[in-house]
């Protein structure tokens, strides 16, 4: 049996008169990637939130190593060990990529020099060319965006690695950059992750196990092709066929 | 590339730069020969380029749009010289009382205002709100009159002095101070924490920084700093009154640091001294003849900056730098 990392139980979150997210709750094992996926509005990334602390949850807890972080403000749940990138990226814009890394870095190491060499180990892990390093945040392509912000988490050295559509706007060959990168930060830094993706061969191909959100709640759950196949995650995907 | 050298915590390169720059500044009173008017507006152009260079620390590296710089300056002025014209008690210690005051008022507004999350216009509203409070708080208590400091022919205990050589030198002296604690705090983790928060809150929260911690550091080391040169400016003027509150200077602080280039103390430096030497330039000139018409000179110049420049002059600091390789570090 593996060891559970993070445990998600009974989780609601609404928007006033919206439930956004309605007494999910989910397992995850150590060292996989999950894919979570669903229709639009299906409460992923509020889930996230709701995980890393931007949001309080109304009801339920979140456990983290078998330890209650319920509500906790979001510097205090890095520390713990969950770290996370962004639906939309949120670079420094004025900020070199290297610097930008090294804030991540220094969660751990509190010296500058010693932060800006594990930044560039950092960096030469998740391929970012040397040349690109003193390039400001503003001067960077999308794929080096997504790259340098989960360069920042994983800077952090987390135990948890929380992706929110790490693909989204990507090309193909792009994609497969990138799971590459996320298939050797599970096999060789041992980090568990959580993707949530839209983009179905991306994270199908990625995920040892796919958890599938609709309006809120946890409809399907087990391998990929179980998955796939499911007639409720094909209804609410696609609808109900018609008579 | 090698390990940067460093002396007092600052790269080798920014440390002879202080240096070379203060050495520079100290010649200035002999090439003005001494003449008393120019002496003192040399004395009060580095009084504003050590306070926009205070200012770089909230305004630049937190990205923090605050309007009170005048609020803590003065009560660094207001406690000492009304503690020297009432009790005689020295400047010494009088400043250093004033940044005990200045840095109560800070946390005490500053946390609060964090804590609550106030950001961008609201922070900016609320600081500039927070001169004129202060401003009708002293009014209350002292009223409209204005308190005279004494006068000395030439006292470094109660700093003052007949002539505006001894304040010109302190300035450069503190003005090399907040460089050197500005370079000190860009290389530090604190710097590194400061700048990620000007650039996106949240996703430097999500890297570990306790927002609100960090940006209360900021505010009280810029506060402490503005409060000593408030301290040293009220020995310069010998008068202490409700006026030292005054909104329109700290706005103008924070219009020299933005036209200097958020984040960039170099920049800062400069654009305060240039539109100091501007503005007084122009008050002398054209604002003897038509009463007012230098801030409307003033103005126009500051909307031509803004539209050429939106980087502030730190970016032309950068062009500089990129044609003349050897000032690459």
């Amino acid at each position: 049996m593996p060891k559970t990392v993070l445990r998600v139980v009974d989780v609601v979150k609404r928007f006033g008169g919206i439930v956004a997210v309605d007494h999910m709750s989910m397992e995850v094992y150590e060292n996989e990637i999950l894919g979570l996926i669903g229709p639009n509005g299906a409460g992923k990334t509020t889930l996230f939130n709701c995980i890393t602390g931007v949001y309080r949850p109304d009801e339920g807890d979140v456990y983290f190593m078998d330890e209650k972080i319920t509500g906790l403000p979001p510097h205090v749940i890095i520390q713990k060990g969950i770290a996370r990138t962004w639906q939309k990226v949120r670079p420094f814009k004025k900020l070199t990529v290297l610097d930008a890394v090294t804030v991540g870095a220094l969660l751990r190491i509190p010296d500058v020099d010693s932060a800006q060499e594990k930044a560039k180990e950092v960096l030469e892990f998740v391929g970012i060319e040397k040349e690109k390093w003193s390039r400001l945040g503003s001067e960077i392509t999308l794929i080096e965006h997504k790259l340098v912000d989960l360069a920042r988490a994983l800077a952090t050295e987390p135990k948890l690695l929380l992706l929110d559509e790490v693909a989204a706007g990507l090309r193909p060959h792009e994609m497969d950059r990138l799971a590459k990168v996320l298939l050797r930060i599970r096999d060789e830094k041992k980090i568990t992750m959580i993707v949530v993706e839209h983009v179905m061969r991306f994270v199908m191909g990625l995920s040892d196990r796919i958890v599938v959100m609709h309006q809120g709640r946890k409809i399907a759950e087990g391998s990929p092709q179980q998955v796939a196949s499911d007639p409720k995650v094909i209804e609410a995907y696609l609808g109900t066929k018609p008579l | 590339m090698a390990k940067p050298n460093k002396i007092l915590g600052i790269p080798r390169r920014n440390f002879y730069g202080i240096i070379v720059f203060a050495l520079i500044l100290s010649t200035v009173p002999a090439l003005l020969r001494f003449n008393t008017y120019y002496v003192y507006l040399a004395t009060d152009i580095i009084l504003i380029a050590s306070l926009v260079a205070a200012w770089n620390i909230i305004g630049g590296y937190a990205g923090q749009l605050d309007l009170a710089a005048s609020a803590y300056m003065a009560l660094g002025a207001v406690v000492t010289g009304n503690l020297l014209a009432f009790y005689g008690l020295t400047p010494w210690l009088g400043i250093p009382i004033g940044v005990l005051i200045a840095l109560g008022v800070a946390v005490a507004v500053g946390y609060p205002t964090f804590r609550f999350g106030i950001k961008e216009v609201w922070y900016a509203l609320l600081t500039a709100a927070l001169v004129v409070i202060l401003s009708r708080i002293y009014w209350l208590i002292y009223g409209s009159t204005e308190t005279y400091l004494p006068t000395y022919e030439w006292s470094w205990f109660y700093l003052r002095f007949n002539r505006y050589e001894p304040f010109y030198y302190m300035l450069v002296v503190m003005l090399a101070i907040v460089l050197w604690i500005n370079y000190r705090i860009r290389h530090s983790k604190l710097g590194y924490y400061l700048n990620a928060i000007r650039e996106d809150e949240l996703a430097a929260e999500a890297l570990g920084i306790d927002v609100r911690r960090y940006k209360l550091y900021a505010l009280m080391i810029y506060a402490t700093l503005a409060s000593i040169i408030g301290g040293i400016y009220v020995c310069i003027t010998g008068v202490v009154g409700y006026r030292n509150f005054d909104p329109w200077l700290g706005i103008t602080t924070a219009v020299m640091g933005i036209v200097g280039g958020l984040g960039s103390v170099e920049g800062a430096v400069m654009s305060g001294m240039i539109l100091r030497t501007l503005e007084d330039y122009l008050r002398g000139t054209i604002g003897s003849q038509y009463p007012g018409s230098h801030l409307l000179v003033y103005g126009i110049i500051l909307i031509v900056v803004g539209v050429l420049k939106p980087e502030g002059l730190a970016s032309l600091i950068e062009y500089v730098k990129k044609r003349i390789p050897w000032l690459k570090s």
